[in-house]
C-alpha cells in the first residue's frame, strides 16, 4: 500500500509545472492557516461577546444572590453552589470506579472476552447521548428508587455518563508510564499491586489529574442529564443545604430553565450572566488542569511535563 | 518472617485484583442495565400499544393522542441537522487536523490546542444561548425566515460543537501514519500539499472515518443546544431556514409532560432507545474502521 | 400480570447495578422517608408555568412565616405536574387543566387564570373573532392581511403537547380543529412571550400572569379584551381554574400550604389571577 501511494506521488510530482505546484502548495497552506486561525478568532469572539453581554451582570448580588422567579434582580448563588456540590458528589463516585476499572484493564486484564466486553461497554456508554442517560436516571432514581429529584440522583446519572471518559483518561495516563519502571519495580521484588500503587500511579498522577479536572469542567456544565434527575429548583429556605436528597438546580440547568421556563423580566441579564460565569469556570478548569497536572508530575516523579 | 510478608502481600494482591475487577464489571453492568431498561421501556410502543414498528419509523404523523405516534419527522430532523453539521464541521475539522499534524509551528499548536480544549468544555447550553442571542436574530434579519429558528441555526451550532471531536481525532489519524510515507513522497519531489492530498489523506482514511463517525455520534446525541434554536415544530424541514425537530429535542420538549404509561411516554422512550441503538451502531462502525487500520 | 416476573427481574438487575451506589446513600434513605410522611418539613411542587408566579410568591411568604418548612417550586408544564404527583415524585402538582385520567389525585382549585392571545406589535390586529382565531392557529390563513392586519406572514407559536395553556386554548377556541404543526414550539410562558416579542408576525397564547412587561399586543376575542371583569362575568372565553393536585388527601403542611395559596387573595390578584370565590360563571370541568 505504501509502495503504490508513493508511486502515485511520483507520477503527480512529475506532472504540472513546478511553479504551479508550488503556488498550489502555498495557497493550500494559506487556506489551512486561515481555517485554523478562524477557530481561535471564533472562540475569542465568543468570549468577548459574552463578556460584552454578561459583563455588567457579574455583580456580587448576582453571583451570591438567591434567584427570583417572578421579579427582576435575582442571583445565581445557590445554582453555583449546586454545580460544585453535584460535581464533588459525582467525582466521589466516578474517580474510584473509573480509576480502578482503568487500572484493571490496562495493567491486569489479559486479552479476552471479559476485557473486550468491558471496553465495548465503556465505548458504548461513552456515546450514550446525555438526554438518554437523563431518562435512564429518571427511570431508576426518580421512579424506581422513589427519590424524587435529588442532587444524589443527578450525581449518579453523571457518574454513569462520565465513567468511560475517566476510564479512558486513566488508561492513557497508565500507558504513558514506561514499562522499564514497572520492570525495575518487579525486579526489586515488588508485587504487581505494590508496583502499581507505589510506582505506576505516582508517575501517572499528573496526567490523571489533568484528565480529571478537564472532565470536571464538563460535569460542571452538564445539563440534559440533570433536568430529569436533579430537577429545576433550589430549596428556598436553605439554598446551601448539604443534604444530597433534595432537588439541586445547577447553573447550566438554570441557564436553560431561564430561557425556557422562567418568567422573570430580566431573563437576558440572568442568561447572559449565567453563560459568562459558565464560560469563566470552563477557562478556570482548563488552566487548573494544566497547572495541577504539571505540579503533580514534578512532585511525584521529579520530571518536568 | 519473609514468608509471612510474602503471604500477606499475596493476599493484598488478591483482594486488590478482585476490587479492580468488580469496578471493571460495574461498567458492563451499567451498560447492560441501561440497554435492558431502555429496551424494556422503549419497545412498549410496539408490544403494549401494538403500534407497528414500520409506522413508528416511517409515518410522519405524530399524534399520540390519536394513537398514532409516527416519528419519521424526528428521525428526518435528526438526520438533517446531523448531515448539515457534518457537511460543514467534517471537512473543516479534518482540514484543521491536517494543519495541526503537518503544518502548524509549535507556537501555533500551543495556542490552538488549548483553544480546542476550551471548546470541548463549553457547556451545551452556552452554545445554545449563543445560538439564540447571536445566530437566530442574524438569520431572522438576513433571510426570508420570519423567526430565525430552524434547521440552519441548529446545524451551524452543531457544526461548531463537533469541531473539537473531528479535529482531535483526525490529527491523531495523521500523526499515527508512519513517517516514511511522508518522507518518501517529499523525497520524490512532491510538494507538501501534494503529499497531503495524494499520500497522507488516503492512508489516513480509516482514522478519518473514525473522526467523522464520532463527530456524527456527538451530533446525533446533542440536545439542549439545538433544542433552543431548532424551533421544535413537528414538521419535516421545509427548507434550510424552516423550523423542525429532532429525536433529542422532541424528548426534551414533551417528556416532562408525558403521562406515565401513556402512548406519548412510550413513544418518547422508543425514541430514546432508537438513539441508543444508533450510538451503538456507530461504535460498532468505529471498531470496524479501527480493525481495518490495524 | 404475566409480565411481572420479567419486570421484577429487570428491576432486580437495575437494583444490583446500583447496589454499590445505593450503599453510599444508605444515610439518605432515612431522610427520604422523612420527606414523604405527613407533616413533614419539605414540600416539592412542580407543574404549570402559568401558576409559577403565584405559587412562588405564596411559597416565599409561607416560608417566611414557617421557618421549619422547605418548599421547592418548579415549572415543567401542567402535564408534568400531574404525572409527577401521580408517580409520587413530587408532593403537589400544579395544573391549568383537570386530571380525568387520574382518579387517585385530589383536586384543589386555588385560583382562576385568564389567557390572552398575544401578537408581535407589528401585526396590527386589535381583535379577532373565534372563527378567525381558529383559522389562524389551524394554518388556514397564512398572512395577517387576510384577517385585517399588516401584510405579514403569520408565525404561529405553540406550546408543547404537555402544556395546560395549550389544552385550555384548544378546548375553548379550537374545538375539534387541529393546531397547525408548522409553527414554532416553545417550552413555556416566558419563552413564548420573548419569542413573540422578537419575531415579526408571530402570534401565541399565554396566561395573563405571564404578560408582565410590554412588547406584545393583546388581541380581543369577539370584541372582548381579557380582564378580571370580563372573565368573572363569563364574557371572555379563554380561562381555566388553577389546580393543585395531591396524591390522596392533602395532609399536614401540604394541606396547610395549599389552603394558604388560595386564601392569599392579595397575592392572587397581584399576579393577575382571580380568586375562585368571586367567579360568577361556574364550570366543573375546567
Amino acid at each position: 500500500m505504501a509502495v503504490t501511494t508513493t508511486r502515485s506521488a511520483r507520477s503527480v510530482a512529475a506532472t504540472g509545472s513546478v511553479r504551479a505546484r508550488k503556488m498550489a502548495d502555498a495557497l493550500a497552506t494559506g487556506v489551512l492557516w486561515a481555517m485554523a486561525s478562524s477557530i481561535i478568532v471564533l472562540l475569542a469572539a465568543f468570549l468577548l461577546y459574552m463578556v460584552y453581554l454578561g459583563g455588567h451582570a457579574l455583580t456580587p448580588s448576582f453571583i451570591f444572590g438567591v434567584p427570583k422567579e417572578t421579579t427582576a434582580g435575582g442571583g445565581v448563588g445557590p445554582e453555583i453552589y449546586n454545580s460544585f456540590y453535584i460535581l464533588v458528589l459525582t467525582l466521589l463516585f466516578t474517580v474510584p470506579i473509573a480509576v480502578a476499572a482503568g487500572v484493571y484493564i490496562q495493567e491486569y486484564a489479559r486479552p479476552g472476552t471479559f476485557r473486550n466486553v468491558v471496553q465495548f461497554s465503556a465505548e458504548s456508554l461513552a456515546t450514550v447521548p446525555s438526554v438518554v442517560m437523563g431518562l435512564f436516571g429518571l427511570l431508576v432514581f426518580v421512579y424506581l428508587f422513589k427519590w424524587k429529584f435529588t442532587a444524589l440522583g443527578g450525581a449518579l446519572t453523571l457518574t454513569l455518563l462520565n465513567l468511560p471518559a475517566l476510564m479512558r483518561v486513566t488508561q492513557e495516563a497508565l500507558s504513558s508510564v514506561p514499562d522499564t519502571l514497572r520492570e525495575a519495580s518487579m525486579a526489586l521484588g515488588g508485587t504487581k499491586w505494590q508496583t502499581i500503587t507505589r510506582v505506576v500511579l505516582p508517575s501517572a498522577i499528573g496526567r490523571l489529574t489533568t484528565g480529571v479536572v478537564l472532565i470536571a469542567g464538563r460535569i460542571f456544565g452538564e445539563t440534559a442529564a440533570l433536568i430529569f434527575t436533579a430537577g429545576l429548583s433550589v430549596p428556598f429556605n436553605n439554598p446551601y443545604d448539604l443534604n444530597p436528597m433534595r432537588p439541586a438546580e445547577t447553573l447550566a440547568v438554570h441557564l436553560w430553565y431561564t430561557h425556557s421556563e422562567s418568567i422573570v423580566p430580566d431573563v437576558d441579564r440572568i442568561g447572559n450572566g449565567s453563560a459568562l460565569v459558565l464560560l469563566i469556570m470552563v477557562l478556570l478548569f482548563n488552566v487548573a488542569a494544566r497547572v495541577l497536572g504539571r505540579q503533580l508530575t514534578k512532585r511525584f516523579t521529579g520530571r518536568a511535563s | 518472617m519473609i514468608a509471612l510478608q510474602a503471604r500477606r502481600s499475596r493476599r493484598t494482591e488478591r483482594i486488590a485484583v478482585t476490587g479492580l475487577r468488580i469496578a471493571a464489571g460495574f461498567v458492563i453492568l451499567a451498560m447492560a442495565a441501561l440497554l435492558g431498561y431502555l429496551a424494556f421501556e422503549g419497545t412498549k410502543t410496539f408490544y403494549v400499544d401494538k403500534f407497528p414498528l414500520w409506522s413508528f419509523l416511517f409515518s410522519p404523523e405524530f399524534a399520540p393522542d390519536a394513537n398514532h405516534p409516527g416519528a419519521a419527522v424526528f428521525v428526518t430532523g435528526t438526520l438533517a441537522v446531523t448531515l448539515f453539521a457534518i457537511a460543514i464541521g467534517g471537512p473543516f475539522g479534518i482540514a484543521v487536523g491536517i494543519f495541526l499534524a503537518e503544518i502548524a509551528p509549535h507556537r501555533m499548536t500551543q495556542v490552538l490546542k488549548p483553544a480546542i480544549e476550551v471548546m470541548v468544555g463549553i457547556p451545551s447550553v452556552v452554545y445554545g444561548w449563543l445560538g439564540l442571542t447571536l445566530l437566530v436574530p442574524l438569520i431572522r434579519t438576513h433571510t426570508s425566515s420570519p423567526s430565525g429558528f430552524g434547521l440552519a441555526a441548529a446545524g451551524i451550532v452543531l457544526a461548531i460543537m463537533i469541531l473539537p471531536t473531528v479535529i482531535t481525532l483526525s490529527e491523531d489519524a495523521f500523526r499515527s501514519l508512519p513517517g516514511a510515507l511522508k518522507e518518501g513522497s517529499l523525497a520524490l519531489g512532491a510538494t507538501r500539499w501534494q503529499t497531503i492530498t495524494r499520500v497522507l489523506l488516503p492512508s489516513a482514511s480509516s482514522g478519518l472515518a473514525v473522526a467523522l463517525i464520532l463527530g456524527i455520534a456527538r451530533a446525533v446525541g446533542e440536545t439542549l443546544a439545538i433544542q433552543m434554536v431548532i424551533g421544535n415544530a413537528t414538521q419535516f424541514p421545509k427548507g434550510l431556514f424552516a423550523p423542525t425537530a429532532a429525536l433529542t429535542t422532541e424528548i426534551v420538549t414533551d417528556m416532562p409532560g408525558a403521562t406515565a404509561g401513556s402512548l406519548l411516554e412510550h413513544a418518547l422512550f422508543s425514541m430514546a432507545f432508537l438513539l441508543l441503538l444508533i450510538a451503538m451502531v456507530l461504535i460498532v462502525m468505529v471498531r470496524f474502521a479501527l480493525r481495518r487500520r490495524a | 400480570m404475566k409480565r411481572k416476573p420479567a419486570r421484577a427481574a429487570l428491576h432486580l438487575g437495575v437494583a444490583l447495578a446500583s447496589i454499590a451506589l445505593a450503599a453510599c446513600s444508605s444515610s439518605s434513605k432515612t431522610q427520604d422517608a422523612g420527606t414523604s410522611g405527613p407533616g413533614s418539613g419539605t414540600i416539592t411542587v412542580a407543574g404549570s408555568t402559568a401558576m409559577l408566579p403565584l405559587v412562588k410568591d405564596a411559597s416565599a411568604a409561607y416560608q417566611e412565616q414557617h421557618k421549619s418548612v422547605k418548599i421547592s417550586v418548579s415549572g415543567g408544564g401542567s402535564a408534568t405536574g400531574i404525572n409527577q404527583v401521580a408517580a409520587k415524585a413530587i408532593d403537589v402538582g400544579d395544573s391549568d387543566i383537570t386530571a380525568p385520567n387520574h382518579p387517585e389525585l385530589v383536586d384543589h382549585r386555588v385560583a382562576v387564570v385568564g389567557f390572552a392571545v398575544i401578537t408581535n406589535p407589528t401585526v396590527g390586529v386589535k381583535g379577532l373573532s373565534k372563527q378567525q382565531l381558529r383559522d389562524v392557529f389551524a394554518g388556514n390563513v397564512a398572512n395577517w392581511k387576510d384577517v385585517g392586519g399588516a401584510d405579514q406572514k403569520i408565525v404561529v407559536v405553540n406550546r408543547p403537547r404537555s402544556s395546560g395553556t395549550r389544552a385550555v386554548f384548544v378546548k375553548t377556541i379550537m374545538g375539534t380543529a387541529p393546531l397547525s404543526e408548522s409553527g414554532l414550539v416553545e417550552d413555556a410562558t416566558g419563552t413564548v412571550v420573548s419569542v413573540v416579542k422578537q419575531t415579526p408576525g408571530s402570534v401565541s397564547y399565554v396566561a395573563l400572569s405571564g404578560v408582565t412587561a410590554g412588547g406584545v399586543a393583546i388581541v380581543a376575542v369577539d370584541g372582548v379584551a381579557p380582564s378580571a371583569g370580563t372573565i368573572v362575568s363569563g364574557k371572555y372565553p379563554i380561562w381555566s381554574y388553577e389546580h393543585m393536585f395531591t396524591n390522596g388527601e392533602a395532609k399536614g403542611e401540604v394541606a396547610a400550604f395549599i389552603d394558604y395559596v388560595s386564601t392569599r387573595t392579595d397575592l392572587v390578584q397581584k399576579n393577575k389571577f382571580i380568586a375562585v370565590s368571586v367567579m360568577k360563571v361556574k364550570e366543573t370541568d375546567r
